[in-house]
C-alpha cells in the first residue's frame, strides 16, 4: 500500500529522518512511538507531502508521490490527516467543515454531503453540534470532528499525528475511544502518541523511531514485551539512563559523584535510592573494581525505571574474568551487598569490557 | 446591529451640528469686523483711511505675511530685512490672520488691496508709501514655440494699448460695477486651443464668479485669443504651480498678474508689461469701526455670500463631485492593484517580492504631494492628462500599497494549521487561499481597511497642487472672493465628515457581510433538506 525508500530529510539544524526504509500494508494499524525530535511526526508529513522529503522516494498504491510529476492533491484526498491542533476551519459550522471537502473535492452533492456528515457525526456523539463554530467546542469535541471531517472524504489510509497531545486529561478518553472503533473497521491507519497503553490497545504494529529511522519494527507484543534493541527496551520501559566512564585510577570521583547527583534529581529519583546509588557507585568502583585491576577502564551505566521506581546499575570493565562480588570481601563487599536485591555475572563478546557486573538496588 | 451603525451615524452628526453651532457662536460673537459692503466702500478716488501704521518704517520690526511663491517674499527681505515674515498659501489667509492681529501686515497689489477694502471696512494700507513699483506680465515658457507666441502677444498688446482699450479695461475691473464685468466668448479658433495657466484666486486679475474663471488679465487672454484665431482654456492651479506648469509643457503660457522680476526671467519669456502698479503694505485701520452685525445677520450673511452668491454652490457641488470621483476609483483601483501585487507576492516569488518591497519603499516614503507634482509635472510631464486622472493614479499607488499591507497583515495573523488542514484534504493551493484562508484573513484588516478610506478621503485633499478643482480647492476659491475663513471651511470640514461617514457606513455593512457568524440556519445549509 504505502512503499519507502530510503526517506531523508533534512532541516538546516537538525536531521530527523537519516534512512527510511518501510513497507505499510493494507489493513495495518501502525503505533508509531519513540522519543521527542525522532522524526515521528516528519514521517507522517512527509508521507502526505506536507513536508517535502531531502531525498528518497515513496509509493502510494503504486503511484510515486515524491515524483514532481505527481498530482498530489489527488494523492491527499485519499489520505486523510488528524492534526495535533485540530485545524479545523473557524469560519465555518462543524457541518460544513465536515461537508465542504466533498463537495468541493469529490463532487457530491450537498445533500449528500449533509447526509454523510451528520452520520458521522452521530458516530462520534456531536450531531447537535453541527451548526455550531469550532471555538464554542472543547478540545475533545474539536478533535472528534476533526475525525469526522477525514471520515467524510473516505480515506483508504488515515494519519493521525498525536491526536490527544493537545488535549486535557479529562477529554483524552473521549477521542481515544473514537479512534479505537476506527481502528476495529480495518481502515490502514498510522498514530504517532506518547500513549503507550493506548497504542498496544489498537495496533497490530509498532515502529520504534530513533537513530534517524525506524529503530524497531514489530508486534506490540514484540515490542513492548520483547524488545530486541536497546533502545527500545528503555523506551517502553520508560528507562532513564545515565552512562559513566571511568579510564584510570586517578578519575574524577567528585565530578562523577555530581553528576549522579543532577540524574537523580532530574528524573526525581527518591533520596533513599539515590544514596543506594550513589554508595554502590563508591564502594564498587573505588573499594572493588580499581584495587582489583591492573589497568583499570570501567563503564559503569544506570537505569532507573519510572514505572517501577527501581534502578539497576551495570558495570563493565577490563581485565581477567572476575566476579567482585563473589571473590572479593571486606567491609565494602558487605556494604553493597546490603544495599542489592539482585546480582548477575558474565562474560561478553566485548573484547574491552570482557565482564559484566549487573545489580538490581534496592529501593 | 444594524441599528446600533445607524444610531451611531447619527448621533455623529448631532455632535458635528452642535459643534458648528458652537464654533459659529465663537467667530460671529466677537464683533471684530464689519462685513456689509454697503457700510463702507472705498473708491479709487477717495481718500485712503488712516492705518495703525503710517510708514513702512513702522513696520520694520512688525510680523509681515507673504503670499507663498509669490514675488513679495524678495520684496519685504529686501525692503524690511529686519521685520518678521510669516507664509500664506492665499490672499484671503492673509485678510484673516491681518483682522485677527496675528500679522502687523501684509504686502500685495493695490488693485487687489483696493478689493478687498470693498469688503473690510477695517483694512486700509499705507498709500503714501509703496514698497515697490512694479509691472505684470504674462509669461512663456522659454522655448521657440514660446517665443513665437511672445511676439504674437507682444504686437497684440501693442495695438491694444495704442487705441486706448488697455485703459478701458482697466477702468472696467478695477472699477466697482460688477454688471460690466464681462469677458467675450471665445469660439474655438482653428489654430488650437491655447492652454493657460492661472491662479483664479487674485481679483481682480483672475478670479472665479459664477463658476466661471474671469478677470482683468482673462478678459485681455481671450481678446488676444479671439482676435489670433486661437482656442482657449484657463486652467487654475496653485499659484507655486503656474510657472512649473509652462516649464513642464502642461500649460502653452501663463497669465496670473506675475511680477517680472530678473530671477524669473532667467526660468521664462515675459511678455511686454501689461500692467504697472504698486505693492502697498496692508493694514488694520487706525480706528476700527466696531459696528458688528449681530449674530444672526452675520451668519446668514456669510451663508449668501458663501453659497447663495453666484450660484456658489455649485462650486461646492463641483469640488465634492471631483474629491469623490478620486476616493471612489482610487478605492476600486487601488483596492485591485494591492490585491493583485500580493497574490503575484504570495508565494514568496523573490523577483515579483523585491520588485513590490521597492515600490513599496518608493511610495510609502514620499509625501502624496509631491508623489502627485512628480507624476504631473514629471512622469506624465509631456502628456496631455487631467489632474483628476493624475490624482487617481497617485492615490490608487498610495492606496494600493496600503491595501497590499493589509492583507499581508490579515493572511498572516490565519493559523498556519489552516493551510495545512485544507491541503491534507487535497485542496490546491489557490482554492485553499481563496475558501480557507482569506475569508479569515479579511475580518482582521477591514477596521483598518475603513481606517485608511478615511485617510484617502483626507489626502485628497492636496490635490489642487496638480490644478484639480476638488473640495478643499472650491473652498479655497470661494475664500478668495469671501475673505472669510470661517464660513466655508467649517462648511467644507462638515462636507468631509459626511463623506467619511458615508464611506465608513458602506464599509460597515461590508463588515456585517464578512462575519459567518451573522448568517442563519438557512443560509448556513442551502439547498440541504434536512430530515431527522
Amino acid at each position: 500500500m504505502i512503499k519507502i525508500e530510503h526517506l531523508k530529510k533534512e532541516y538546516p539544524n537538525a536531521t530527523p529522518l537519516r534512512d527510511v526504509n518501510v513497507e505499510i500494508r493494507d489493513g495495518d494499524v501502525i503505533s508509531v512511538i519513540g522519543p521527542s525530535g525522532t522524526g515521528k511526526s516528519t514521517l507522517l508529513r512527509c508521507i502526505n507531502q506536507l513536508e517535502k522529503p531531502t531525498d528518497g522516494k515513496i509509493w502510494v498504491d503504486g503511484v510515486e508521490i515524491t515524483d514532481p510529476g505527481c498530482d498530489i492533491n489527488k494523492v491527499r484526498r485519499k489520505m486523510g490527516m488528524v492534526f495535533q491542533s485540530f485545524n479545523l476551519f473557524g469560519n465555518m459550522t462543524v457541518i460544513e467543515n465536515i461537508m465542504i471537502a466533498p463537495v468541493d473535492l469529490l463532487g457530491k452533492t450537498k445533500q449528500d454531503a449533509y447526509d454523510t456528515g451528520m452520520r458521522l457525526l452521530r458516530t462520534v456523539g456531536l450531531a447537535e453540534k453541527a451548526l455550531n463554530y469550532p471555538d464554542e467546542l472543547s478540545g475533545g469535541q474539536k478533535q472528534r470532528i476533526a475525525i469526522a471531517r477525514t471520515l467524510a472524504m473516505d480515506p483508504d489510509v488515515i494519519l493521525l499525528d498525536e491526536p490527544t497531545s493537545a488535549l486535557d486529561p479529562t477529554m483524552v478518553g473521549e477521542v481515544q475511544a473514537v479512534i479505537r472503533d476506527l481502528a476495529k473497521t480495518g481502515k490502514t491507519m498510522m498514530i504517532v502518541t506518547h500513549e503507550m497503553a493506548f497504542a498496544r490497545a489498537i495496533c497490530n504494529r509498532v515502529f520504534y523511531m530513533d537513530e534517524g529511522g525506524i529503530y524497531e519494527d514489530g508486534t506490540p507484543e514484540e515490542i513492548f514485551d520483547h524488545p530486541k534493541r536497546e533502545n527500545t527496551r528503555r523506551f517502553v520501559r520508560r528507562l532513564k539512563v545515565l552512562e559513566l566512564a571511568v579510564s584510570n585510577s586517578d578519575y574524577d570521583y567528585l565530578g562523577m559523584a555530581g553528576e549522579i547527583r543532577q540524574y537523580c534529581n532530574k528524573n526525581q529519583i527518591t533520596p533513599k535510592l539515590e544514596n543506594h546509588i550513589q554508595l554502590a557507585f563508591e564502594e564498587t568502583v573505588q573499594y572493588l573494581l580499581i584495587p582489583a585491576l591492573e589497568n583499570p577502564r570501567i563503564r559503569v551505566i544506570i537505569e532507573y525505571s519510572e514505572a517501577e521506581e527501581s534502578a539497576i546499575m551495570t558495570f563493565r570493565y577490563n581485565g581477567a574474568p572476575l566476579n567482585v562480588i563473589e571473590q572479593g570481601n571486606g567491609l565494602p563487599l558487605s556494604v553493597v551487598k546490603g544495599i542489592i536485591v539482585e546480582t548477575e555475572y558474565g562474560i561478553t563478546d566485548d573484547e574491552e569490557y570482557k565482564n559484566q557486573l549487573v545489580l538490581k538496588l534496592r529501593q | 446591529m444594524d441599528r446600533a451603525l445607524n444610531r451611531r451615524f447619527y448621533s455623529l452628526l448631532t455632535v458635528l451640528l452642535f459643534l458648528f453651532v458652537f464654533l459659529t457662536g465663537l467667530a460671529y460673537g466677537t464683533p471684530a469686523r464689519s462685513e456689509s459692503e454697503s457700510v463702507s466702500r472705498t473708491d479709487q478716488t477717495e481718500a485712503v483711511p488712516q492705518g495703525v501704521y503710517t510708514s513702512l518704517d513702522q513696520l520694520a520690526d512688525k510680523e509681515i505675511g507673504v503670499q507663498t511663491g509669490s514675488s513679495f517674499d524678495l520684496l519685504v527681505t529686501e525692503k524690511l530685512p529686519d521685520a518678521k515674515k510669516l507664509y500664506f498659501n492665499s490672499k484671503s489667509d492673509m485678510v484673516n490672520a491681518l483682522l485677527g492681529k496675528k500679522i502687523d501686515a501684509f504686502v500685495t497689489d493695490e488693485p487687489v488691496v483696493r478689493e478687498i477694502m470693498r469688503q473690510y471696512a477695517g483694512l486700509t494700507y499705507i498709500s503714501e508709501d509703496p514698497l515697490e513699483n512694479f509691472e505684470c506680465a504674462l509669461a512663456f515658457p522659454r522655448n521657440s514655440k514660446g517665443e513665437k507666441l511672445r511676439q504674437e502677444f507682444n504686437a497684440f498688446l501693442a495695438r491694444f494699448k495704442a487705441d486706448g482699450k488697455l485703459e478701458e479695461m482697466e477702468a472696467k475691473w478695477f472699477g466697482e460695477d460688477e454688471s460690466i464685468k464681462d469677458i467675450p466668448v471665445v469660439p474655438e479658433g482653428d489654430k488650437g486651443i491655447l492652454r493657460v495657466a492661472t491662479e483664479a484666486a487674485f481679483e481682480p486679475f483672475e478670479y472665479v464668479r459664477n463658476g466661471q474663471i474671469v478677470g482683468y488679465d482673462v478678459d485681455l487672454v481671450s481678446r488676444f485669443c479671439i482676435e489670433n484665431g486661437y482656442g482657449l482654456e484657463m486652467v487654475d492651479m496653485v499659484f507655486d504651480g503656474v510657472l512649473t506648469s509652462i516649464q513642464t509643457g502642461k500649460c502653452d503660457f501663463a497669465a496670473a498678474g506675475i511680477t517680472v522680476t530678473p530671477e524669473r526671467k532667467e526660468n521664462v519669456l515675459f511678455s511686454e508689461p501689461n500692467f504697472a502698479g504698486r505693492i502697498v503694505a496692508v493694514v488694520r485701520v487706525a480706528k476700527s469701526s466696531k459696528d458688528g452685525n449681530g449674530f444672526q445677520t452675520g451668519i446668514l450673511d456669510s451663508f449668501r455670500k458663501t453659497f447663495l452668491r453666484e450660484d456658489r454652490w455649485k462650486l461646492f457641488l463641483e469640488g465634492v463631485g471631483n474629491t469623490l470621483i478620486i476616493t471612489v476609483l482610487s478605492i476600486v483601483l487601488g483596492t485591485a492593484l494591492g490585491f493583485g501585487v500580493f497574490m503575484l507576492c504570495r508565494n514568496g516569488n523573490p523577483l515579483a517580492n523585491g520588485m513590490t518591497r521597492f515600490m513599496m519603499w518608493l511610495i510609502q516614503g514620499t509625501p502624496v504631494v509631491v508623489l502627485l507634482m512628480i507624476l504631473y509635472y514629471i512622469i506624465f510631464g509631456s502628456v496631455s492628462v487631467t489632474g483628476i486622472f493624475v490624482s487617481v493614479i497617485g492615490f490608487s499607488l498610495t492606496f494600493g500599497s496600503a491595501v497590499f499591507s493589509l492583507l499581508k497583515m490579515g493572511v498572516g495573523a490565519v493559523d498556519p494549521g489552516q493551510y495545512e488542514a485544507a491541503y491534507a484534504l487535497g485542496y490546491s493551493n489557490r482554492r485553499t487561499f481563496f475558501r480557507f484562508i482569506l475569508p479569515q484573513a479579511l475580518p482582521h484588516v477591514i477596521s483598518a481597511y475603513q481606517g485608511e478610506i478615511v485617510g484617502l478621503i483626507k489626502a485628497t485633499a492636496v490635490v489642487g497642487y496638480i490644478a484639480v478643482q476638488d473640495l478643499t480647492k472650491m473652498g479655497d476659491i470661494v475664500r478668495s472672493r469671501t475673505y472669510e475663513a470661517f464660513f466655508p471651511l467649517i462648511a467644507i470640514t462638515l462636507i468631509y465628515f459626511l463623506l467619511e461617514g458615508l464611506f465608513s457606513f458602506l464599509v460597515s455593512r461590508i463588515r456585517i457581510h464578512l462575519d459567518p457568524k451573522r448568517r442563519k440556519k438557512g443560509e448556513v445549509l442551502k439547498g440541504v433538506k434536512i430530515h431527522d
